[in-house]
């Protein structure tokens, strides 16, 4: 029975919400936005830093890295576009975009941050990406800039709205399909930003669990998961980054791929009948 | 016996109803992806550079098994 209770302990402290940290002009400082204004700092001075190094000549090391990590995210965005010239003027907002959550994600698993160091009942410092303000701020941020980015390619919301409809909008079939396309582009923030979210959250949470299963051997037992998130961390800003250059892409590149002209003449007239119908009648 | 009216309680119940249904379908569909993804490299082993693109699908499988996960800690 002593065994028994010593299980019905009452278990690692774990938060899923960001807790305040101090009081600023009225303002509730939380940790989490505390521990993101220091990894921003960090990382400007980091990169900025890298940037001076760079030279023609590799060299190894972190600035190695780094280049190849813009590199690798430049290929990306600039394969992702029919032509290349396209894709060149958005290079530098997805690298940022990769570093920034990389770069917080990886923050976050230094030893003192998260859960280890309490004042009172909460942590001080919380990983930026671990609470949902910061992350739906990062998505809200993301898809504004891939609807204006879609507007401004396609020229006008005429076009940016008729590449939601593959035909005539007075075919109730396009119409219903066009609307639900509509609504699935407004879910994607949330998706985006509930699954940066959640990834980094539950990591977090499986480490305490883990460095409080094993008690005197903590770093022990949370070594291999902490690892495991360092993975998972790259993995998650190469999602979000590929995810909203997909979402960016995909608007682009469709209005290209129907001839212009021809899709705009038929977009407000009537056009009753469909493909299908004449291939029909032929096999009747 | 206060352990056990707390182990019988619906909440915990539901929590653990709720992590373990909601790991069946993302453990699916993260084996469909991963087997498919091993099939078509061993059909034609030129399909190997879209790891990318079945790890994004990966992440989007996973989202659901997360959000099960998350939840728990909503219920009280």
């Amino acid at each position: 029975m002593r065994l028994l209770q010593l299980f019905a302990d009452s278990g690692p402290s774990i938060h899923v919400a960001p807790a305040g940290a101090f009081h600023l002009w009225g303002f509730t400082i939380t940790n989490s936005i505390l521990y993101g204004w220091m990894a921003a700092a960090a990382i400007i001075a980091l990169l900025i830093m890298v940037a001076r190094k760079v030279t023609v000549h590799p060299q190894g090391g972190f600035t190695q890295f780094i280049e190849a990590g813009a590199e690798f995210i430049s290929g990306l965005v600039e394969g992702a576009f029919d032509d290349r010239k396209r894709g060149r003027k958005y290079v530098p907002f997805f690298v940022t975009l990769f570093f920034f959550i990389l770069l917080n994600n990886w923050f976050g698993l230094i030893p003192g941050v998260g859960e280890a160091f309490h004042r009172g009942d909460n942590p001080i410092l919380r990983p930026f990406t671990a609470d949902l303000n910061g992350t739906f701020a990062i998505g809200i941020v993301t898809m504004i800039t891939v609807y204006v980015a879609s507007v401004r390619e396609l020229g006008g919301l005429r076009k940016y709205f008729k590449h939601f409809f593959i035909g005539s909008i007075w075919n109730p079939l396009y119409l219903i399909i066009g609307l639900l396309e509509m609504l699935t582009d407004l879910t994607r923030v949330f998706s985006l930003s509930l699954r940066l979210f959640l990834n980094v959250t539950i990591g977090e949470i499986v480490i305490a669990v883990f460095s409080y299963l094993g008690h005197i051997a903590a770093p022990l037992t949370a070594l291999p998961f902490t690892l495991i998130e360092l993975f998972i961390g790259a993995l998650q800003a190469y999602i979000f980054t590929v995810l909203s250059l997909m979402y960016l892409a995909i608007a682009v590149n469709h209005s290209h791929d129907h001839g212009e002209e021809d899709a705009d003449e038929h977009f407000l007239t009537p056009e009753p009948t469909p493909a299908i119908k004449p291939a029909r009648a032929k096999a009747a | 016996m206060d352990l056990f009216a707390v182990a019988s309680s619906t909440a915990v119940l539901g929590k653990g109803l709720m992590i373990g249904l909601g790991f069946i379908g993302p453990a699916i569909g993260i084996g469909l992806i991963g087997g498919n993804y091993l099939k078509a490299v061993g059909r034609n082993p030129e399909a190997a550079k879209f790891f990318g693109q079945a790890l994004v699908f990966v992440a989007i499988v996973e989202l659901f098994g997360l959000l099960a996960f998350a939840s728990t800690f909503i219920v009280k």
